[in-house]
């Protein structure tokens, strides 16, 4: 048995050490927003967080995250509870086809929580490991731009809010 | 996205007697109404699904608008979503009209419910850019009939007249002055049962372009927040009760049969339930269940087996591109467009300037790899596809089982990129063997070398350009020859069987080679080589453009705008040949002007071509760049673009391009731009890195690292242009591909004076 804690959530699977994690989490914890697209670690629709760091989990084998932390793009919100990243995404407009967005989303979450105010060249190097065959790039940039200048806005108002306060 | 898509959208017929037969209203089971539609196809071997019943011109519906007493509304496609934007721009199209908001309407895709089902099949292919194009009008009338069915319901029950109630905002209001009721509302969902016992009315006045609420002004995507949380169901997302995961062994070379297999070493491992092989004219190889993906895949690379030599062993490149330049050379095939006598232009030409193109196979590399459920019963055979053509679909699962057309249901499912992929059907063949044998539901999911390895190509070709100079040192001719495999023959086997779905299957060999006979003539010419080619927008008093048939025997298919992918970059590479050749005199005009004032034929062309040239600040490149511009003319839509760009370090950097487009009235100017963008960096893909190469009949790359797609860091930044238009809406997903590669190679020639006459494009 393989102890897994995904979204928060603590599961035993009796399943081959060697599965890689995407098809445990998609085939037997039935959370199929991560996609197979490459099973190589080339393309990033299969980014999930272990530890809150993005991993390209079609080749990372179940035995290698046994009893740490997974969370998936099911964890990261809902379509009643919207992360900020998911909110920017709709508003840009992002998705085409939308195969690969879970694994940019992901990707774009974890930059996010470790670089408040990217820049463009930071956008790419976080970014460059997910593949969109559709050509979604420019609107993904923008909309990673539009979540850090949202954040610094509430950020600047929750300042200007405590020191009217004080 | 088909090669003989190229014609003006289907229209409706404009008497009122066949314009009713395209709307039907139906009452449903709890008080409900239903509009059954019939839209025409956009790629039928048939005149967009009009069959002929007891001598009777009949439509078949392919697009339902129900409205249930509880006010929900929804409207059922049979045409499928791959990222283009269908499921936005048709529901925009319906909201107009019916009076009601775009968001409250809920879209499907048909084949789930037994209600939606044809009894009679015409052929729908989702692609040839042309779903909003070719419904413009008809998916308007269907609302406004609606609305004015339920007007007319509401008018009834409060005793006044039609033109005394406006509809608005999924209700009807009362408007009739001093009316006791004046102002008071009642919703669709309550007027349904009322509406469906009313007949369509015959006459159906839609609305001024001035009036318009949603087209061309609503911005949002319907399917975003399901993207965006990974709720939306793909064709690998589909689960079924006790649904076990299958592979499949493929030959190198797709038309090699089965030597031997040997499953001794894997049918102990653990997991897997069968070990099989499959041969069917449609799906050849081995098969593995298992309980897991993971532990079928595994064995997989255990399997013992081999295939017999085919054909195809002795085939590569160079055999290839001989066999198109030997072809070509002793006929020159079928003449496609002939203006003035090009054999004396050139003969009396002071100056001839001649090219050889050599374009490459390219693979469709859907991030959703080809994928498929199948359930095979007693009593009939149910498919879960993320196909573009449901009804080929039907077709290809009858070939690869005992099942008749009539037992094989068909759901479709969001597709993970389309480009022309999923028109040819070997994934669902395969699964509904696997299924059929296996006795169980069960998913195939090919891996990525799988899905690169057996694609079908957009073709390979060969092209032959002379331009003729006369005295004065103007361009007096234009000859264009080619040869290459069509696509038409590798899906006719699947399309000319769905067109006659009582035929029995025996009948299918004869149905694929009546089909084959009758290209260009019961179906349209075969353009997959030519398209873009032959239609040639300058100004030339003698053109000339021959097309030569010539197969490789390498699987091809349609490629993200087809024909005019290679067109557009052959035609306005040499046009660039030509505006920079010394022996042309051009009076200093420069490569946009030389342009502009060869398509005085074009007026729409030359606006497209202009604001690109203004909006990129022609002759003022950014920074260390040089600038390329290309326009041509793709399923309806004129395209032009610029392209900044900058070489570093022996590097193609392309860092702007500025699009600008005519597709005449905008459903939705955000999905417009969004094609647009998409379109650029898909062909900039192409231009920068697409080859497939060919080494004993066999495809030689596997995965993203052999087969790069383009990457965020590697992307341009995009500006979108749109021309105000009120002519008839053309395709946007397709026509962004074709300038791109040829603006690029022009930008890289005004830096190194290098003209490309191959892609990728390669630096000398």
């Amino acid at each position: 048995m393989i102890k897994l804690t995904v979204n928060g959530i603590e599961h035993s699977l009796d399943v081959e050490a060697d599965t890689p994690l995407l098809w445990v989490v998609r085939d037997f914890l039935d959370l199929k927003g991560s996609k197979f697209g490459c099973g190589a670690g080339l393309c990033g629709a299969c980014t999930m967080h272990l530890n809150g760091s993005p991993i390209r989990t079609c080749i990372t084998p179940i035995s290698a995250v046994a009893g740490q932390a997974i969370t998936t793009i099911e964890g990261i919100g809902n379509p009643t509870s919207l992360s900020s990243v998911q909110q920017a995404w709709i508003e840009h407009n992002v998705p085409q086809c939308g195969y690969c967005q879970s694994g940019q989303i992901m990707s774009a979450t974890a930059l996010l929580a470790n670089n408040s105010k990217p820049s463009d060249q930071d956008i790419d190097n976080a970014m460059s490991g997910n593949i969109c065959r559709c050509g979604t790039y420019p609107r993904i940039k923008a909309a990673i731009h539009s979540v850090a200048n949202n954040q610094a806005t509430k950020n600047s108002e929750l300042f200007t809010n405590i020191m009217e306060a004080k | 996205m088909t090669s003989f898509s190229v014609k003006e959208p289907t229209t409706a017929p404009s008497t009122n007697i066949a314009r009713r037969n395209f709307l039907k209203a139906t009452s449903i089971g709890t008080g409900g109404l239903m509009i059954s539609i019939a839209l025409p196809g956009c790629a039928t071997l048939k005149n967009g699904g009009l069959t002929q019943a007891n001598g009777e011109e009949q439509w078949n519906s392919n697009a339902w608008l129900r409205i249930d007493s509880d006010n929900s509304i929804h409207f059922v496609l049979d045409r499928v979503e791959m990222g283009q934007g269908t499921y936005t721009g048709m529901t925009s199209l319906l909201a107009e009209e019916l009076e009601a908001d775009p968001e409250k309407i809920e879209v499907s895709f048909a084949g789930v419910d037994s209600i939606y089902r044809n009894t009679i099949y015409g052929i729908q292919i989702t692609g040839g850019s042309t779903s909003v194009a070719s419904s413009w009008q008809i998916v308007r009338e269907a609302g406004a009939a609606t609305r004015m069915m339920l007007i007319k319901a509401a008018a009834n029950t409060w005793g006044i007249k039609d033109s005394e109630c406006i509809a608005e905002n999924g209700a009807v209001i009362n408007k009739s002055n001093g009316h006791k009721q004046l102002n008071q509302q009642i919703s669709f969902g309550q007027l349904a049962a009322i509406a469906a016992t009313y007949s369509v009315p015959s006459d159906i006045p839609l609305k001024d372009k001035a009036d318009f609420k949603v087209i061309g002004k609503y911005n949002k995507r319907l399917d975003a927040i399901k993207k965006a949380t990974g709720t939306a169901d793909y064709g690998i997302d589909t689960d079924l009760p006790g649904m076990k995961y299958a592979v499949f062994s493929r030959a190198g070379r797709w038309d090699s049969q089965i030597k031997n297999f040997d499953a001794s070493n894997i049918e102990n491992m653990p997991g897997i339930e069968q070990v099989f092989a499959i041969n069917k004219p449609n799906a050849i190889g081995i098969a593995i269940v298992a309980k897991s993906y993971w532990q079928a895949r595994k064995a997989q690379q255990v399997l013992q087996v081999e295939f017999h030599e085919s054909e195809l062993n002795n085939v590569d490149d160079a055999s290839i591109f001989a066999q198109y330049k030997k072809d070509l050379a002793e006929d020159s095939g079928k003449n496609v467009r002939s203006e003035g006598d090009i054999e004396e232009a050139l003969t009396n030409a002071e100056h001839t300037i001649s090219a050889e193109f050599e374009m490459p196979f390219l693979a469709h590399s859907t991030l959703e790899p080809q994928n498929c459920s199948a359930w095979a019963k007693p009593d009939g055979l149910e498919i879960w596809a993320p196909t573009q053509s449901p009804d080929m679909a039907q077709v290809a699962a009858a070939k690869a089982t005992d099942y008749s057309l009539s037992d094989i249901k068909v759901n479709t499912t969001f597709i993970g990129g389309g480009f022309g992929r999923r028109i040819n059907q070997d994934f669902v063949a395969e699964a509904a063997a696997i299924s059929e044998i296996s006795q169980q539901p069960i998913k195939l999911i090919w891996s990525r070398e799988e899905d690169t390895q057996r694609d079908w190509y957009r073709p390979s070709s060969y092209h032959k350009l002379s331009a003729s100079i006369d005295k004065a040192g103007n361009v007096s001719g234009w000859n264009h020859q080619m040869a290459g495999s069509g696509v038409f023959n590798y899906f006719v086997g699947d399309a000319a069987p769905a067109q006659y779905p009582f035929a029995p299957k025996f009948m299918f060999g004869l149905l694929e080679s009546a089909g084959k006979m009758g290209e260009g003539i019961i179906a349209p010419a075969d353009g997959s080589i030519f398209e873009g080619a032959e239609a040639l927008p300058y100004d030339f008093d003698n053109i000339n453009v021959d097309y030569k048939k010539s197969d490789s025997g390498i699987l091809v298919g349609n490629w993200r705008s087809v024909g005019y992918s290679h067109n557009g970059f052959i035609v306005e590479t040499f046009i660039e040949q030509l505006a920079r050749a010394e022996q042309v005199k051009s009076l200093d005009k420069d490569s946009y002007q030389f342009r502009y004032d060869l398509l005085n034929k074009h007026p729409r062309a030359q606006a497209v071509l202009k604001l690109a040239a203004e909006k990129a600040q022609w002759g003022n490149p950014l920074t260390g760049c040089t600038q390329g511009i290309s326009i041509h003319k793709s399923f309806g839509t004129w395209v032009a673009e610029v392209a900044d760009v900058l070489i570093e370090n022996n590097q193609i950097k392309v860092k702007r391009i500025v699009c600008v487009v005519d597709c005449g009235q905008v459903v939705n100017p955000d999905v417009v731009v969004a094609q647009m963008e998409g379109g650029i960096i898909f062909a900039l893909t192409a231009a920068l890195y697409g080859e497939i190469t060919i080494k004993e009949g066999i495809p030689q790359q596997t995965n993203f690292h052999d087969y790069q797609l383009l990457r965020m860091n590697e992307a341009p930044q995009i500006d979108v242009h749109i021309i105000e238009s009120d002519e008839k809406p053309t395709g946007v997903g397709e026509p962004g591909v074709p300038p791109l590669a040829s603006a690029v190679a022009n930008a890289i020639t005004a830096k190194t004076g290098q003209y490309f006459y191959k892609l990728p494009l390669k630096l000398e």
